[in-house]
């Protein structure tokens, strides 16, 4: 089927000879070709319904060719051909449910073992290669306590004043009821030492350090640097994360500390204020509520937290691909990741402290 | 067409551009050259009107774009393509989807038009194939060749070009110089070229510009460049260092 392509070859004459294509190759043809003698001028509108009638010809196992360019046309012809050859590219496989579970098997094994090599080879960074004499990065150390921990004492301290304060509240309706109102005292200070302060915390800490180091090093990927770090010879671990693991090491255990008393501060807020319990008591109250284990299990579990959110954050940074995209998607699932952690980690904690050593 | 005036402007205390004036007419390839930090990129910045320059003015088709708010300055933009030198693709959408951005936002095409566009535009800087690709699948020279088709996707009478053949093999570069020259040769497109690879600019260029320290020091064609007599030109031409450096070498 031959179709002589107009004088002028535009949006409008484009558009036609498209159609033209569809309307007499409907009943019978097994052939597109385009005739240019006439055509005098194309614009890359024109050209563009060109590479339409060629994807028509290639949809309908029709045979495409042109012919009769001549002058600038034929340049143009000649600009836009690669357009006119290209196959279409091939439909992926649609997957099945077990090549699904196969390839997410596979990826979640492969990230536990890069996981598990990142936590050995940190662990050795941090507390063994310095006193190798394998060098640490102090000056850094000194920004991430610095940065991790004196820049994070405010928010951390509002956001456990106000749980204390919440519990403090939705507590006392009930406990009140009963004339147990100076119980909310035990209640907070049981459940911020043990709990809620080494869980806020840690939400806190994700939100702002884990998220921080997953971009970071995410962006160092992608522009990278870490390669270059590579290239001189120098350990990942050693450079990067150590200093940032030792840092929160310290840093999680005080920002703990610092939660559970703002913790309590809220609560007695409501107590003496709302409650109008007298300080003295409410203080007495908590004092005698509590006992070092129960100060202890708030602090061991903010050290696991401290590992954990490093070794995610870190992790997931590393493992960026593709560019600013990749980098929020990973810092994204580093928080994720996270919280998850914090939660499971919490449970196992809950499981060994009320079944195992009681 | 696009005419500069007496550009001066400042990174905080040290003068960029100093009293820089030239003019760009319709359909040529314009080159501006020059040593590394001499002020070539961010004459291009202000020429699209992404900074606002110190003083001075810049005419796009009568219009002087300094004196314009952004929603003005956005309607110029619509009209120029600009190439950046990594290519400037949104990571987060494949290739063909860079491409069909701005048809989607300006253009006012259906989606057939769309396809068959991004698929000409494509082929045109030799991408038939990469529409389905993300970015980050691309190599250096493929993003810019993808920056490329972007920038001309909307038809536009000028297309700036930050650093076209930087980091490419010769072959790749080669190929980017003939698809500037068919371009402006076919589309009738204006090229606003930074650059300072010397094949390049003795392949593509109708006019040169040359800044040193913030300065024009020369404005012409190639054979003129070639037979300036003004030092820093030809020593550019002829790739001599300079002597202080050259005293450290020995």
């Amino acid at each position: 089927m031959r179709i002589e392509c107009p004088q002028t070859l535009d949006d409008a004459s484009g558009r036609k000879l498209l159609d033209d294509a569809k309307q007499q190759t409907r009943t019978n043809g097994t052939a597109i070709t385009l005739d240019f003698s006439k055509t005098e001028s194309i614009d890359a509108r024109g050209a563009a319904w060109i590479v339409a009638v060629a994807d028509y010809a290639r949809e309908k196992e029709l045979q495409f060719a042109w012919e009769g360019q001549r002058g600038n046309v034929a340049d143009y012809v000649a600009l836009i051909e690669p357009g006119l050859l290209a196959k279409p590219q091939k439909a992926k496989e649609p997957e099945t449910l077990i090549t699904k579970l196969g390839a997410t098997g596979i990826q979640v094994w492969e990230e536990a073992q890069e996981m598990a090599t990142l936590l050995v080879e940190s662990i050795y960074w941090t507390a063994i290669a310095p006193f190798e004499g394998r060098g640490f990065r102090w000056g850094l150390w000194m920004d991430e306590l610095h940065e991790m921990g004196v820049r994070a004492v405010r928010i951390n301290f509002v956001m456990n004043f106000l749980l204390g304060l919440t519990i403090a509240m939705m507590s006392a309706a009930q406990l009140r009821e009963f004339g147990l109102g100076i119980y909310v005292a035990n209640l907070v200070m049981i459940g911020f030492t043990r709990e809620l302060a080494a869980i806020m915390t840690a939400v806190v800490i994700s939100a702002r350090t884990g998220a921080a180091i997953a971009a970071e090093l995410a962006t160092m990927k992608v522009q990278e640097e870490i390669d270059a770090l590579r290239g001189m010879g120098l350990h990942v671990p050693q450079f990067l994360v150590a200093p940032k693991l030792l840092a929160l090491l310290i840093v999680q255990p005080c920002l703990t500390a610092i939660g559970m008393i703002a913790g309590l501060a809220g609560g007695m807020v409501w107590g003496v204020f709302v409650l109008e319990i007298n300080p003295g008591a409410w203080l007495a109250q908590s004092r005698d509520a509590v006992v070092l284990r129960d100060v202890s299990q708030g602090m061991i579990k903010s050290v696991a937290f401290a590992i954990v959110i490093v070794l995610i954050g870190c992790h997931n940074g590393l493992r960026v691909k593709g560019g600013s995209r990749g980098v929020g998607l990973m810092t994204t699932r580093s928080v994720v990741m996270d919280i998850f952690a914090i939660v499971v980690i919490d449970m196992l904690f809950a499981l060994l402290f009320y079944y195992v050593i009681d | 067409m696009i005419e500069v005036k007496d550009l001066v402007t400042h990174y905080g205390e040290t003068k960029v551009l100093d009293g820089v004036s030239f003019a760009v007419k319709r359909g040529e390839i314009f080159v501006i050259i020059g040593g590394s930090g001499c002020g070539k990129t961010t004459l291009l910045k202000h020429m699209t009107g992404l900074l606002k320059p110190t003083s001075g003015t810049i005419i796009h088709d009568g219009v002087n774009i300094v004196e314009l708010d952004e929603e003005q300055i956005a309607e110029v933009q619509r009209n120029i393509g600009i190439a950046f030198q990594s290519g400037g693709l949104f990571n987060s959408m494949t290739v063909g989807d860079n491409v069909a951005m701005p048809l989607r936002e300006y253009g006012k095409v259906d989606e057939t038009l769309v396809n068959a566009l991004v698929r000409l535009k494509l082929s045109m800087v030799g991408l038939g194939g990469a529409a389905d690709l993300m970015p980050g699948e691309l190599s250096g020279g493929m993003r810019k060749r993808a920056g490329l088709a972007r920038a001309i996707a909307l038809d536009p009478p000028v297309i700036y070009f930050d650093e076209p053949s930087a980091g490419l093999d010769p072959i790749i570069a080669s190929g980017l110089d003939d698809l500037i020259l068919n371009l402006n040769k076919l589309l009738g497109i204006t090229f606003i070229i930074v650059t300072h690879e010397l094949d390049s600019i003795r392949k593509i260029s109708h006019r040169i510009l040359m800044l040193d320290k913030g300065k024009a020091i020369f404005i012409g064609s190639l054979d003129e460049a070639l037979n300036s007599s003004v030092e820093r030109v030809r020593q550019f031409f002829e790739r001599r260092p300079d002597e202080q450096m050259a005293q450290q070498g020995r």
